[in-house]
């Protein structure tokens, strides 16, 4: 008997061990979770923002170096860097350029627009992810990050529709929202406009993911700790 | 080392050429870097060139372009950040755009770079350092200090525009490595276990938060206990970490506890740490009389199974009936009888190869009739028609059969022909000579005994052994799996019932008669004395001993009227009903012709032997 219930420890302890490690991502699954449904559980607008933060950190963080693996891997000495000049699709979206022009943007429109880029988002980061994986020889890193960041950016868009809920007196229509036409160019037969379509793609969302992570940042030290981060 | 001498020397002439080779190109104008320490405001620097040998200087001019734009516009400011250099400042500056700006002249582009702001961020270095003691060890030697700096002035860190990530290093004054902190967040950090005695230097750079490059080191910080008035007593005493005694007193502890626990009586406590090691047994044989058996004598009497493969060629009465399945040696090296017997699972297997063929007579051996030699195969005969046993049985019966070999002259084994010649010499053929061999093979390590098996499989391709499933009327021994006994002369020679030893043993026909006639008389088993007078030998197919398997494959010797019969001995453990282990010293082997080169008797014989 002592054996069954050693051996029942040790197997609990082996699953704790293992959801834990499963569950450790970047410091973002450290918080404390709100159970679904009940009443007075409410995380304060604080909380909101550090996990809103450490979200877009993280999306941030996983496609710089996605990009950096994709530009190691596939685009040396293809001269994907003097064509980098692109545009993204998400540049029709107004969004500011500079701390300036951030100081004085009011709050609920910057949130507006980080919730527009942010779905915008949506759609490329799903065909992203399938479209990866048809890569040649695709590696594993790639795809994973892939997979994780589209996880990601949906569970910052709930809370980022939390916090615009918290923050925003009444109802606004938010039709903030660029549509995303570039399928096609990754399913390309030719390798090379296919692989520098990716590269773009790539491009434009590390630099995107680093504008909201700047802008939540900005947001979070105004309205929370009133520009005294 | 005088050509490696050479080697270098040349090398450093060839480099001296074309460095001052290079002195004569001319050097392009380049764009060493662009940065922004605050991403707010971004420079460009670059490099002129050697242009000295120029008659008319060029000016060089930094165009630059965002990317929605059609036209290359001028530096706006190529004073402020110093000699060939270009300042954008907030005005200018669009950090998510991509920019490129390029090199020329008039009518030249030099060089082009292409970027956007938030790519080049490379903070200043932070200020402010200073440290405070935190505490100090009790002895006084070491000491716990804090070290607080400012992020750089220009980052706005406050308004949450740029996070920066600081690393610190420090060292000792008089080192040349420095140590690195983990990059982090907050802009104190403890400083643990510093020598209060020694003097420290600390430096800090910053990067923002998701890049990889840091900014400049910022100014080095000296830190030194004594200018705060800190009098340390025992500074000068440096104590290091014993490791020498640590490392002697802890080895020492470890003998002495494993010499205790080898010692101590207490067996649960030696079972634990020293668990034992399962000694090599082969099932029905005990180790003992191994030990004290010839080996020669059960290398012979392993050995005459061997050679009747070739004979049974020859032996156009029974081949009929045999199944070589020659085209398969890996079949039959793979799961050769041997391998079967070594195996306990296929014990009971072995008793009745699949009586399937009533030609050959191998279905008799699931008559209940034939009890003798029949140790398992009346339960097993039905169990185990397998085809695949049974056409290996078939192959192995030719190496079963003892057939008068010795009668014949074979090409025998080179190992099997002295064996023979010891048996001869081993008039006192006590029982453990039988298994003598058997203790010499079982000492040996077990994987040349498998190799010799394996070898002897491959050089034979077949096994030794079989059971007499049946006797006829003629005298001869029905063999199953293996072939058929051949008509041959009969022997009466005494043997010793004791002597049979049980268990998976195998006969050579000779030797087997010999042993039979003896016992006959005490028998009661007809058949036995119907065996004794066939020339055929029996065999088991229950698992021999490995041992005596591959002794008597290893060392196959003709079985011979004229070689001593093996030795039998008493019953001494009954293991099971294909088993029975011979205790070595039981009986004495009143016919020493009974060292039979291969004398197997089967579990009932024995049973009806043995009281």
């Amino acid at each position: 008997m002592n054996t069954k219930g050693a051996s029942l420890k040790g197997l609990l302890l082996v699953a704790l061990l293992v959801s834990h490690m499963l569950l450790i991502k970047e410091g973002v699954t450290s918080l404390p979770i709100c159970p679904n449904g009940s009443v007075n559980c409410q995380l304060s607008l604080e909380e909101l923002f550090d996990r809103a933060v450490k979200l877009s950190h993280y999306i941030h963080f996983l496609s710089s170096e996605m990009f950096n693996e994709f530009d190691e891997r596939y685009a040396q000495g293809r001269g994907f860097i003097a064509k980098a000049v692109n545009s993204c699709h998400t540049a029709s979206l107004t969004t500011p350029e500079d701390k300036e022009q951030t100081q004085q943007i009011h709050h609920e429109d910057l949130l507006n627009l980080i919730l527009g880029v942010l779905r915008s988002w949506n759609d490329p980061l799903v065909h992203l992810a399938s479209e990866v994986q048809r890569m040649k020889e695709a590696p594993e890193t790639i795809l994973w990050k892939a997979v994780e960041i589209e996880e990601q950016n949906k569970r910052l868009l709930e809370g980022m529709e939390k916090i615009v809920g918290r923050v925003q007196s009444g109802v606004v229509e938010n039709d903030i929202y660029t549509p995303w036409d570039g399928l096609p160019s990754l399913q390309l037969d030719d390798e090379d406009s296919r692989l520098f379509a990716f590269y773009n793609l790539l491009h434009c969302l590390r630099r995107d993911s680093h504008k909201i992570d700047n802008y939540l940042k900005v947001l979070k030290c105004r309205l929370i700790h009133d520009n005294n981060c | 080392m005088d050509l490696q001498h050479l080697l270098f020397i040349l090398a450093l002439i060839c480099a001296n050429d074309s460095l001052s080779a290079s002195d004569d190109l001319l050097q392009w104008p380049q764009i060493s870097k662009c940065r922004s320490p605050e991403m707010e405001t971004f420079s460009c620097f670059w490099t002129a060139g050697n242009f000295y040998n120029l008659t008319v200087p060029r000016i060089l001019q930094l165009l630059y372009k965002k990317s929605n734009e059609e036209d290359w516009k001028e530096c706006p400011d190529y004073i402020t950040s110093g000699q060939n250099s270009c300042y954008f400042n907030a005005s200018y500056t669009s950090v998510w755009t991509p920019y490129c700006v390029q090199l020329a002249s008039k009518n030249e582009v030099y060089d082009k770079k292409c970027f956007s702001v938030d790519e080049i961020v490379l903070p200043d270095p932070p200020v402010h350092l200073n440290w405070t003691l935190l505490n100090t060890s009790q002895t006084g030697i070491h000491g716990d200090i804090q070290v607080r700096w400012d992020p750089p002035p220009t980052a706005d860190v406050r308004k949450g525009w740029i996070t920066l990530e600081y690393e610190l290093q420090y060292k000792e004054v008089n080192e040349t490595k420095w140590k690195e902190l983990k990059p982090r967040l907050s802009t104190v950090v403890p400083l643990y276990s510093l020598k209060m005695a020694r003097d420290y230097e600390i430096r800090i750079r910053s990067r923002q938060r998701t890049s990889e490059k840091f900014g400049e080191f910022s100014e080095i910080l000296y830190v030194s206990f004594s200018q705060i008035g800190i009098v340390c007593d025992h500074c000068t005493e440096e104590v290091e970490f014993p490791w020498f005694l640590v490392v002697v007193f802890g080895v020492c502890g470890l003998a002495v506890t494993v010499i205790s626990i080898m010692l101590s009586k207490q067996p649960r406590i030696k079972m634990l740490i020293f668990p034992p090691v399962p000694v090599p047994k082969i099932k029905g044989i005990d180790p003992d009389l191994l030990k004290k058996g010839k080996l020669e004598e059960v290398n012979s009497i392993l050995a005459c199974h061997d050679n009747y493969k070739t004979q049974l060629y020859s032996d156009d009465l029974w081949v009929e009936f045999i199944e070589l399945d020659i085209e398969d040696p890996d079949e039959k090296n793979r799961a050769s009888d041997t391998d079967r017997l070594l195996s306990e699972d296929h014990l009971k297997s072995h008793g009745c190869l699949g009586a399937k063929d009533d030609d050959s007579g191998r279905a008799s051996c699931c008559e209940p009739d034939i009890p003798e030699t029949d140790f398992s195969a009346s339960d097993t005969c039905d169990a185990t028609s397998d085809s695949d046993q049974f056409k290996k049985a078939t192959e192995k019966e030719e190496d079963l059969l003892c057939l008068d070999r010795q009668d014949n002259d074979e090409s025998l084994p080179n190992l099997a022909n002295p064996d023979p010649q010891r048996q001869r010499r081993n008039t006192q053929s006590e029982n453990s000579h039988l298994w003598a061999p058997f203790g010499d093979s079982v000492e040996s390590p077990r994987p040349s005994v498998h190799t010799q098996i394996s070898n002897q499989n491959s050089l034979t391709s077949t096994d030794f052994y079989a059971q007499v499933s049946d006797i006829t009327p003629a005298g001869r021994v029905v063999l199953s799996p293996g072939q058929k006994s051949k008509l041959g002369r009969t022997q009466h020679e005494g043997c010793t019932e004791q002597n049979f030893t049980m268990d998976n043993t195998y006969f050579c026909e000779a030797d087997v008669k010999k042993c039979i006639a003896v016992t006959s008389h005490e028998e009661n088993e007809p058949r036995v004395p119907e065996q004794g007078y066939n020339e055929d030998g029996y065999f088991t197919t229950e698992s021999l001993t490995t041992t005596v398997a591959n002794l008597g494959a290893s060392t196959a010797a003709p079985p011979s009227s004229e070689l001593p019969v093996a030795d039998y001995t008493s019953i001494h453990i009954v293991q099971s009903p294909q088993g029975l282990v011979l205790n070595a010293t039981a009986l004495p082997v009143p016919d020493k012709e009974f060292n039979v080169s291969c004398g197997y008797v089967s579990t009932d014989q024995l049973n009806k032997i043995m009281p």
